[in-house]
């Protein structure tokens, strides 16, 4: 990495290409070790995830607990499902897809739940640490608050730059829908940014 | 704020976030435990759909056994000594032989029965050797009929059938080649 840091701009852009062509390879390298059930490989897989699904989670759940089964969910499917993978797209969009399916689902399950939990608690859901810094944790607050329909199709599409025809696919819904869901979460998050002056 | 804006720090907002603690090891706990497999509960069924299917084929055999002297038999004097195909055939010594062994059980077996199973039993064998007759009858005008014939041996089937559950003997049934 210090040859890296003194490497000037085209050469740090091939190094990078380098890196990640290698760690394409390894991850290739694990998965097939893990699709032959092993779960050193897997773990290896879980670190390297980690992160994104677990911030996906969070993300459209906003809520720490909830997000943590989640993503723990979405890695046991992946497991289980380890076998199905065969490359069509890669590794990381596939967990991806799993993340968002053990979020809906989960989400409809505990729907009842949730709004009994919503009834009785504040009208402020606390804080997510999510790493964003400064005026971004505002926005990342009003997301946060954001109607579950509006906030789902807000963080596939404006976050994880999804389609909105993918973001539709991975929400059962249509793809005017999901520019409507977006249209309305734009306007809401406006709305509280402004009261809160946020610049961006 | 105007709606590029909003996209453009939306799109600066964390993707990947560190979880407050790892939870490797409840994924780990989970992978680990046995799977259970999707055919034992199906295998499971399918044992539990034989096992009713040869206890229903069971009950139902053992009531028909014992209930079987509904269709059943006759007294010596019933007793149907015409055992031809029109002029042309006359049935096998295999078929004669059965037919008087088990004759000669009759007698015996009704005295175990009710009167109205002996009725039951009468009334049956008496249709059957009508129709016996019938068809007989018919033969001797039009020999070669392959469909009468294949009637008449029906008929004779079931007359040592019958004869056969009345008397509780297992003899073979008889076969055309025994004509």
């Amino acid at each position: 990495m210090a040859a890296l840091l003194t490497a000037d701009t085209s050469d740090y852009s091939r190094a990078m290409a380098t890196v990640s062509t290698d760690t394409q390879a390894e991850e290739a390298m694990l998965i097939e070790q893990a699709q032959r059930s092993s779960r050193r490989a897997f773990e290896a897989l879980y670190r390297l995830h980690i992160d994104r699904v677990y911030g996906v989670c969070l993300r459209m759940t906003g809520n720490v607990s909830e997000a943590e089964d989640c993503a723990q969910d979405a890695f046991i499917q992946a497991w289980n499902k380890l076998k199905l993978f065969r490359g069509d797209s890669a590794f990381s969009t596939w967990l991806h897809r799993i993340a968002v399916n053990s979020v809906l689902g989960r989400m409809r399950k505990s729907k009842r739940e949730q709004e009994r939990i919503m009834a009785v608690s504040d009208d402020t859901p606390p804080r997510l640490e999510t790493g964003d810094s400064g005026e971004l944790r505002d926005l990342s607050d009003a997301v946060n608050q954001l109607p579950e329909g509006a906030r789902n199709v807000f963080v596939l599409h404006a976050v994880y730059g999804y389609s909105h025809d993918e973001t539709g696919e991975m929400l059962g819904i249509a793809t005017g829908t999901s520019k409507a869901q977006l249209h309305r979460a734009k306007r809401l998050l406006a709305q509280q940014l402004k009261q809160e002056g946020f610049e961006a | 704020m105007n709606d590029e804006e909003l996209m453009r720090a939306a799109a600066r907002l964390a993707r990947e976030i560190r979880p407050e603690r790892d939870l490797w090891a409840g994924i780990e706990e989970a992978i680990n435990e046995p799977v259970a497999s999707r055919w034992r509960p199906m295998l499971a069924q399918a044992a539990a759909v034989l096992l009713l299917i040869g206890a229903t084929s069971t009950i139902t055999y053992m009531a028909v056994k014992d209930t079987s002297p509904r269709a059943v038999v006759t007294t010596p004097d019933m007793i149907f000594e015409r055992a031809s195909f029109g002029n042309r055939y006359t049935l096998g010594p295999g078929f004669q032989d059965a037919r008087n062994g088990l004759v000669a059980e009759l007698n015996i077996e009704f005295d175990r029965l009710s009167p109205e199973a002996e009725e039951d039993i009468r009334t049956n064998l008496t249709m059957i050797h009508t129709a016996i007759n019938n068809m007989n009858d018919e033969l001797e005008k039009d020999p070669g009929n392959t469909l009468l014939q294949e009637q008449l041996l029906r008929m004779y089937h079931e007359e040592l059938a019958l004869l056969r559950r009345v008397s509780g003997l297992s003899r073979n049934v008889m076969m055309r080649n025994d004509i």
